[in-house]
């Protein structure tokens, strides 16, 4: 219902693009919507635009199987040595095809595929005890891979149950001390008889061929199976189309433009690490002068005592409290250069936490907007419902209204991520366009909450308008700070 | 024998055979209570700065074993670039070089090795590390008056 409503509207001739949808067929569309109607913009590519498919777990299947039958083909491999080459070389046929033979064969012995040496028929052929559990087993029990170090089939079973439930799949190797040679798939299978334990080989299999892939990636949603494919790998978005998360393709974290995966992934850490934290010691503490301990103040008396140094200082002027009761009150007095606090090294760290906490303290405001305004859509909802159950219109002339949420959660979220841009970004004219654009950005933003929170007072038009405008500097930061 | 009902033919084996055939430098002995736990000794090796001196580990077998490494850990202090303040060992077999067809006593002589030839390059103990590469001798001084000997 909802979606047929929603093609409605945008065949009603409007050129927002709400790109909830994650069919990359729809952003096909608005482009090519938008070149009708704005050629202008034909010339500057959206700079988030990003081609990607969503596959289920069986068409990824099919498109690893298709791909290690391609190299099959070109090196005239069997399907188990091109499997290998692709996962240890990200699935990039282009970097294997043109591989000599000894190159290829150097690289399959490498990787345990083959044996570098043909290997004789071992002691252990002959005997009938395993060196694993020390037992004797009948001859037929006794199992080895192509380096021929036999182990009775007990052992390899439960020494392949030990390493899948650690969550190893495709390097399981043979039992025999510094042995290399890696146990095909087949050979594991013919083992396992749980099928639990089946079951957790074929997944782990599969995880291990998508976390190489160079253009695969999981969708990192809760429970979400779905597996994204780039044609190039980016640190773009790509929306899952079955659970919806949006996740950034090259690092799986959220969407984090127009702040880079390094950065981000910074940030994300240093407000891990500190942020409360910091917070606190800041607002509460203050170094001792001369051995730098943090200090926090628990009585209302300024004449404070360093329990590490036993410093005496005033908490006030932070000055040397000898000194200070020579003259009474001499820290109430105006001085020039309060030099002892300005000189230590400690400014310096508080400082920075200033300028961390700053920019923190905005990226989390807005954090905290975007968990409000989502209350907001819930209430838009709702008046929606009443409106079109007093028949003051129909559901369609409200959509536009879940439109400016849409968009304006879309802007706002831009917004937080900028912040940790901005925090790292070096001081000079691209920091201050950047800020410019960012205030100019955060402005229309609040305009739009501001006119969407009280929907009944402003015109559609009026409403739309905005709607336009913080899109307009939303593309225009993307544009130049956000790489395509 | 209570102890040993339900113990695997494979620990039983290595205890009968480390009882009976002890390495040289190296003792393992079953807990009384407990058949898959070992009090080892290991005597440091000649020629090496840990000559002299005795240390105590601890050895566990886990349910897994020996499809899973065994658990050794020093229980003497020791000051080694690859054991730290714990005495947990950096050592690849007892991690993901660790094959099935090791035993008790091949862990053991890897240990004792250990003491022999330290590797810096592969630290457990950053500062121990460091201190043994940019000065060997005031390591092993070190490492002398930790035994108490100086």
């Amino acid at each position: 219902m909802a979606e047929s409503l929603e093609e409605d509207y945008t065949y009603s001739g409007d050129d927002d693009d709400d790109d909830d949808d994650a069919d990359p067929n729809d952003y096909y569309g608005d482009e090519c919507m938008e070149e009708d109607q704005e050629p202008v913009d034909e010339r500057e590519p959206d700079p988030e635009y990003f081609e990607y498919k969503c596959l289920t777990v069986s068409e990824a299947k099919t498109f690893l199987q298709r791909q290690v039958e391609e190299l099959c083909s070109k090196l005239k491999v069997d399907k188990r040595s091109a499997l290998v080459l692709l996962m240890s070389h990200g699935w990039l046929i282009a970097e294997l095809e043109n591989r000599t033979e000894q190159d290829i064969s150097n690289l399959l012995i490498e990787k345990g595929v083959l044996a570098r040496h043909v290997p004789q028929a071992k002691r252990s052929v002959c005997g009938t005890s395993c060196s694993v559990c020390l037992q004797r087993k009948p001859r037929d029990e006794m199992k080895a891979l192509l380096c021929s170090h036999f182990f009775c089939k007990d052992c390899w079973c439960k020494q392949f149950e030990v390493l899948i439930n650690n969550g190893i799949a495709s390097d399981l190797q043979c039992m025999a001390i510094d042995c290399h040679i890696g146990a095909p798939e087949d050979f594991v299978l013919s083992f396992l008889h749980v099928e639990t334990i089946r079951k957790k080989y074929d997944k782990f299999i599969f995880r291990d061929y998508i976390k190489s892939h160079y253009n695969l990636r999981f969708c990192p949603g809760t429970d979400c199976t779905m597996v994204a494919q780039a044609d190039k790998p980016q640190s773009k978005r790509v929306d899952c189309s079955k659970c919806k998360t949006s996740f950034c393709f090259n690092c799986c974290g959220a969407y984090h433009a127009p702040t880079d995966c390094e950065t981000v992934k910074k940030w994300l850490m240093k407000c891990a690490d500190d942020s409360e934290t910091a917070n606190y010691i800041s607002a509460n503490t203050k170094d001792c002068p001369k051995c730098h301990a943090c200090i926090e103040k628990n009585g209302g008396c300024n004449h404070m005592q360093c329990s590490r140094c036993k410093h005496d200082f005033c908490w006030v002027c932070m000055g040397d409290w000898k000194f200070h009761g020579t003259e009474y009150y001499e820290c109430s007095r105006y001085k020039e250069k309060p030099d002892i606090v300005n000189e230590c090294a400690q400014v310096k760290a508080r400082e920075a936490l200033k300028k961390y906490l700053f920019y923190h303290g905005r990226w989390e405001n807005h954090a905290r907007s975007l968990e409000l305004e989502a209350v907001t859509l819930g209430n838009i909802n709702k008046r929606i419902q009443e409106k079109v159950m007093k028949n003051e219109g129909t559901w369609i002339d409200w959509q536009y209204l879940l439109d400016a949420a849409a968009l304006l959660a879309k802007c706002r979220y831009s917004l937080q991520y900028t912040y940790p841009y901005a925090y790292y970004l070096e001081s000079g004219p691209r920091k201050k366009l950047f800020e410019y654009q960012q205030a100019q950005l955060e402005a229309e933003i609040e305009n739009l909450s501001w006119k969407i929170e009280r929907a009944e007072k402003y015109q559609r038009g009026d409403l739309q308008n905005q709607m336009n405008v913080a899109e307009k500097r939303r593309q225009t930061l993307f544009k130049d700070f956000f790489p395509t | 024998m209570s102890t040993s009902a339900g113990l695997p033919r494979r620990i039983l084996k290595e205890t009968q055979r480390l009882m009976a055939e002890p390495v040289a430098g190296i003792s393992a002995i079953p807990a009384e209570d407990n058949a898959r736990y070992f009090h080892v000794e290991i005597t440091g090796p000649k020629d090496s700065p840990f000559e002299g001196g005795i240390f105590k580990l601890e050895l566990f077998l886990p349910e897994e074993y020996p499809m899973a490494a065994p658990k050794v850990r020093f229980v003497t202090k020791i000051y080694h670039p690859n054991i730290d303040k714990l005495g947990r060992i950096c050592l690849d077999i007892l991690k993901d070089k660790w094959s099935p067809a090791l035993q008790i006593r091949t862990v053991l002589l890897s240990i004792q090795a250990l003491l022999s030839a330290p590797n810096p390059d592969d630290p457990l103990a950053n500062d121990v590390a460091e201190q043994w590469k940019v000065n060997e001798l005031a390591a092993i001084n070190k490492v002398l008056t930790v035994l108490d000997m100086i």
